[in-house]
């Protein structure tokens, strides 16, 4: 399916000028993004910087007194575990606390997303695209590191950075294997959970890459969009009847999102739960109309939620 | 390949897992051993949840690597961490806030940097190296046995791993 392009307006290419995208990227913010001014201003700032207490090694209350009594000027989020860091006097990935493990540097975003879950001790859950292993280790410490956790990545040189984080963070609940997440069947396993995060255009964080603003294509949407189906489809056949799948992409694109779980919502006996965090998914986009039901779909932008660019979707297999 | 401790290995392990004082920890957990053509054996704790999916379907990676089996057990920075956390006794050493730094750049210890830790360790003796707030940053071996580990401007003990070599090794 083509990725929509909308006709230029005097807006849209004053807009893609003034902030240096293509002007079709900026001519679809116009469509969805609400208050599309300040979102565009919100993305020439450095993004807000989260970390995630790693709850295996320590508490968030000791956590915090350590990095205030280095010099942190931290701030709470939604999330219990999850702080933002407004100041810190050295490289947040570089602290002796970061080196134990005692946090993973993490957008609040991604931390919804595992939050989207539900995850409760001793289940059998699935990551399925999960390098550099962010939400696999957050997802262990809300096992509390027991049942089997499965964490799939395709790209050998990414795995590596799973296993340095899952050996940072303690955990012992986790198993790796290198494959392509559309072949997960062959493990003849079903799951409890299952969180694809899927590979996506990255539209939520092409602000922090100057070069993408005028590189980034809409052949790049198409692309990911027909991996991305390939993907759910994969996922939502291993997840047990009763079982959770939730979808996530850091895109604001509608054709990596909303249409991907439509096309799934067509097919499969599924409903979309709600979510209480983030701005409702996208019934309309262009020609597209989408299920009522994607509303409850979750979008997250820079402006309106202080994360990066993102997109959340809980999908429930009924029985 | 993962496979369970035979009985040779598993003494070994007993003994080394008394030495380290985590015996007791041990004793329910869920250990296995990972064997590959050329490499040092590993030994692995995982969840009781995994294993039968492990042995089964042997995965690239599993569970966590708290140390290595050659003649006796070497613990990884893992491992190293765990019996921080769950021993009350082991041999150790601490060190100030210099050598903390240095160590977690892979350097070893001068004797003047260690400013405290178990009393009258044995030369080639291995250690776990911790900071003041008793955190593990490294495994060490001594160069040196009791009051000779605080010689002045000399490495007194030799850091074999620490907790910033992934971070290092990043890439690589
Ligand atoms: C958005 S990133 C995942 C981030 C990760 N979940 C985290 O929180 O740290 C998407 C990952 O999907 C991987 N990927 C690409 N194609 C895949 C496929 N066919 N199956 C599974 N994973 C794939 C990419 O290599 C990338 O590591």
């Amino acid at each position: 399916m083509k990725t929509l392009v909308f006709p230029s307006t005097p807006e849209s290419v004053g807009l893609a000028r003034l902030y240096r995208y293509d002007e079709w990227i900026v001519n679809r913010f116009m469509q969805y993004v609400p208050d599309v001014y300040t979102f565009l201003e919100s993305l020439e700032r450095d993004p807000p910087r989260y970390i995630r207490t790693n709850t295996l090694k320590i508490d968030s209350k000791k956590l915090k007194s350590k990095l205030l009594s280095k010099g942190f000027k931290l701030k709470e989020t939604a999330l219990e575990d999850v702080i933002a860091v407004e100041k810190a006097l050295y490289s947040i990935g570089a602290t002796t606390e970061y080196l134990l493990g005692y946090y993973y540097i993490q957008d609040l975003s991604s931390c919804f997303a595992v939050e989207a879950l539900d995850i409760g001790k001793d289940q059998t859950v699935l990551d399925m695209a999960s390098a550099p292993g962010g939400k696999t280790t957050f997802i262990a410490q809300k096992m509390e590191n027991t049942g089997c956790l499965i964490a799939i990545e395709p790209n050998p040189k990414r795995v590596r950075s799973i296993l340095y984080n899952i050996a940072r963070c303690g955990v012992i609940n986790t198993c790796v294997f290198t494959m392509d997440g559309r072949q997960v069947s062959n493990l003849n396993l079903k799951f409890d959970r299952v969180l694809l995060d899927a590979p996506c255009s990255g539209e939520g964080v092409i602000a922090k890459d100057n070069d993408r603003r005028t590189n980034h294509k809409p052949e790049d949407v198409e692309y990911c969009a027909l991996i991305q189906r390939e993907l759910i489809e994969a996922a939502i056949k291993v997840v047990k009847p009763g079982g959770l799948l939730v979808y996530s992409t850091c895109s604001f694109a509608p054709e990596e999102n909303e249409n991907i779980v439509n096309y799934l919502l067509d097919k499969f006996d599924i409903q979309i739960e709600p979510f209480q965090y983030g701005n409702d998914g996208l019934v309309n986009f262009g020609d597209f109309h989408f299920r009522q039901d994607l509303k409850n779909t979750k979008r997250f932008y820079p402006h309106l939620h202080k994360t990066l660019g993102f997109y959340i979707a809980k999908i429930r297999v009924n029985n | 390949m993962f496979r369970k401790a035979c009985r040779q290995e598993l003494t070994i392990l007993r003994r080394a897992f008394n030495k380290w004082g985590v015996f007791d920890f041990f004793v329910e957990k869920t250990i296995l051993i990972k064997e590959e053509y050329h490499k040092d054996t590993e030994v692995y704790l995982l969840s009781s949840g995994l294993e039968l999916i492990i042995l089964s379907r042997q995965p690239n990676y599993a569970g966590l690597k708290v140390g290595e089996l050659k003649k006796n057990f070497l613990p990884s920075m893992e491992g190293a961490d765990l019996i921080a956390r769950v021993s009350k006794n082991f041999p150790h050493i601490i060190v100030n806030e210099i050598a903390e730094r240095l160590i977690l750049y892979g350097r070893s210890v001068l004797g003047q940097s260690i400013v405290g830790g178990t009393e009258n360790l044995n030369e080639n003796e291995i250690i776990l190296l911790l900071n003041r707030n008793r955190e593990p940053i490294g495994v060490g071996r001594t160069k040196f046995s009791g009051k000779y580990l605080f010689q002045i401007d000399i490495v007194t003990v030799t850091t074999l791993i620490d907790a910033g070599h992934y971070l290092r090794n990043e890439g690589q």
